[in-house]
């Protein structure tokens, strides 16, 4: 142990960068949105404090509710594809042995890497009605089907949300996979002598000691659904019209594009009050799952 | 016993033809990087380019401005890495290793952090930097990025340095050592694996960086590698062989920078979760 009292002057000089950086690039905005979100304010000197009348207007104005509605499809999406793919996957290749795994890790992990501009770019091209590459190859396949997948207001939301999940997936799923590496193979070994089978030992061994994991890419994959943007603004402008608009869209807009600073702060608040939900919901639930260890 | 093996052989091939399928449209990209208009949309969509197009690549690099935008993105990223895995060592270090009473409460308040998106900063930070008069400049992204990395950083060095036997400051004192030799000379090079994970990383998220350089930055020579190749999608409009360049062009870095280090960007997941959980 490091004495405080003869090093005081060290530890400071070590602990007071961070604190203060950390203070004026995170903490103090925080609490400016907060505050402002209580405000009308237009980005510049003019702060008049109205009280919850942004949260007012937000909860009635229509293109709220489809921004709110939009993130849930998207997180639904990313929660299906990513975490599903994620575990089916990570479970399979937990199995081989390490050479081969590192093979697949990397292969399913590369798209994350990319830049987002890069991977919606790319995909804008192949989901392109008349020549991009996915209505190409149901041509080669003889189908008729064919859609204007981002310009059709009811695919829209769904494509650029498949985007982020064909990116991100293998994040998930190399924090599932080392997790179940992590769990020590004594475990397992018991298990089976006791006689247990395959799905026993996943369900009643495997899955709980994950839950910790499991936390993690559920939180990642719900509140990365919730605040999704970059997909939209990228592919579509938020359109066709505002089809794809989701709550982060909201706040850019109100605020860089129309000016209105209070208004979107209040709209940042109820996406974080969202997240923050959503955290405290996929905590209790996978709780239950420690019990039965 | 075959029947096993086959079914193993079976399991095999799906999961890598899956992979396959996963990486084809980054091998479409790339092939129709070499491709004209023509052939990608007519004669060859999904084909093996008939004929080697360079002058796409020639194409996107006079009609872009990919040196300077590299130039940013690289200078942004060197020094947001390097600030952020020393000033998050350093903190993990006196908050790990002390008996500091501020301690708890410090360490506590950096780990917030990790939990606040920046959705909900983002627009006071914007505000921020433009009454501090720093907007465009290369110091309006590097402290916001250093600052959104360091409770990520300080979860793992903290990790590792609970780890070491706390003696290592003993035998330092008794030779002598003050704090600051104890910390370089001996405890870093103790951390190094850590610290090389962190920093290959670091070191593609804030490359890729997008939404926070979005907000923040709108002067064309200051443009990071995304805004740059984002700026493009108007310019090139139907020109898709020259796009797939600037794409293929773009994305060399980190792709090559991860296949290099895969092992270490495996590290410091694997560490994030255990430790978080």
């Amino acid at each position: 142990m490091i004495n405080a009292k003869t090093h005081r002057g060290a530890i400071l000089s070590f602990t007071l960068p961070t604190l203060v950086v950390f203070s004026v690039v995170v903490f103090y905005p925080l609490l400016q949105t907060l505050f402002r979100s209580l405000c009308d304010w237009n980005g510049l000197f003019k702060i008049k404090f109205i009280g919850l009348k942004n949260f007012a207007n937000l909860f009635g104005e229509d293109l709220f509710y489809r921004s709110l509605v939009n993130g849930l499809w998207f997180a639904g999406v990313l929660v299906l594809v990513q975490i599903g793919l994620g575990s089916l996957l990570a479970f399979k290749i937990s199995e081989l042995r390490e050479k081969r795994q590192r093979f697949f890790i990397v292969t399913y992990f590369l798209p994350v890497v990319l830049s987002v501009v890069v991977v919606c770019q790319l995909w804008v091209s192949i989901l392109e009605p008349e020549s991009g590459l996915i209505n190409q190859i149901f041509k080669v396949l003889g189908l008729p089907f064919r859609q204007h997948w981002l310009t059709n207001p009811k695919t829209t939301i769904f494509a650029t949300a498949f985007v982020n999940a064909w990116q991100f997936w293998g994040y998930e799923f190399l924090i599932l996979l080392t997790s179940i590496k992590a769990i020590p193979s004594d475990y397992l070994d018991a298990a089976r002598i006791d006689g247990a089978g395959v799905w026993r030992v996943r369900w009643h061994i495997q899955l709980p000691l994950l839950s910790e994991a499991y936390k993690i890419v559920f939180t990642m994959a719900i509140a990365g659904g919730l605040s999704a943007f970059s997909q939209m603004y990228i592919m579509t402008s938020g359109g066709p019209g505002t089809a794809s608009y989701t709550l982060t869209y909201m706040m850019i807009r109100s605020s860089f594009y129309i000016g209105e600073y209070g208004y979107a702060c209040a709209a940042g608040v109820v996406l974080v009050a969202q997240c923050l939900l959503a955290t405290i919901l996929i905590n209790r639930f996978l709780n239950k799952n420690d019990g039965a260890l | 016993m075959i029947l096993r093996k086959i079914f193993r052989a079976v399991i095999f091939f799906f999961l890598a033809a899956f992979g396959a399928l996963n990486l084809y449209p980054l091998l479409w990209m790339l092939m129709y990087s070499f491709k004209d208009g023509t052939e990608i949309f007519v004669t060859n969509p999904l084909g093996f380019p008939q004929q080697f197009r360079f002058d796409n690549y020639v194409r996107a690099f006079t009609g872009t401005n990919i040196p300077t935008a590299f130039a940013n993105s690289a200078l942004v990223t060197v020094f947001s890495v390097i600030g952020a895995v020393f000033l998050a060592s350093t903190f993990a270090y006196a908050v790990a290793r002390s008996d500091w009473k501020w301690r708890g409460p410090a360490r506590m308040f950096v780990m917030m952090g990790m939990f606040i998106p920046l959705q909900i900063i983002i627009i006071p930070l914007a505000i921020l930097v433009r009454d501090l008069k720093l907007s465009n400049t290369y110091p309006s992204l590097i402290v916001p990025y250093i600052a959104f990395n360091i409770p990520f950083a300080t979860m793992i060095f903290y990790g590792y340095l609970r780890t070491l036997p706390f003696e290592l400051e003993e035998s330092a004192t008794i030779d002598g050592a003050t704090f600051y030799q104890a910390f370089f000379k001996i405890i870093m090079p103790m951390i190094a694996p850590a610290l090389i994970s962190m920093v290959i990383f670091l070191s593609l998220a804030v490359w890729n960086e997008f939404f926070l350089a979005l907000m923040l930055i709108n002067k064309t020579a200051m443009k990071t590698l995304p805004l740059m190749v984002l700026a493009f999608q108007g310019h090139f409009s139907t020109d898709w062989g020259a796009i797939g360049a600037v794409l293929v062009i773009s994305s060399i870095p980190t792709v090559l920078l991860y296949l290099f280090f895969s092992k270490q960007v495996e590290k410091a997941m694997s560490i994030s979760v255990i430790i978080k959980g």
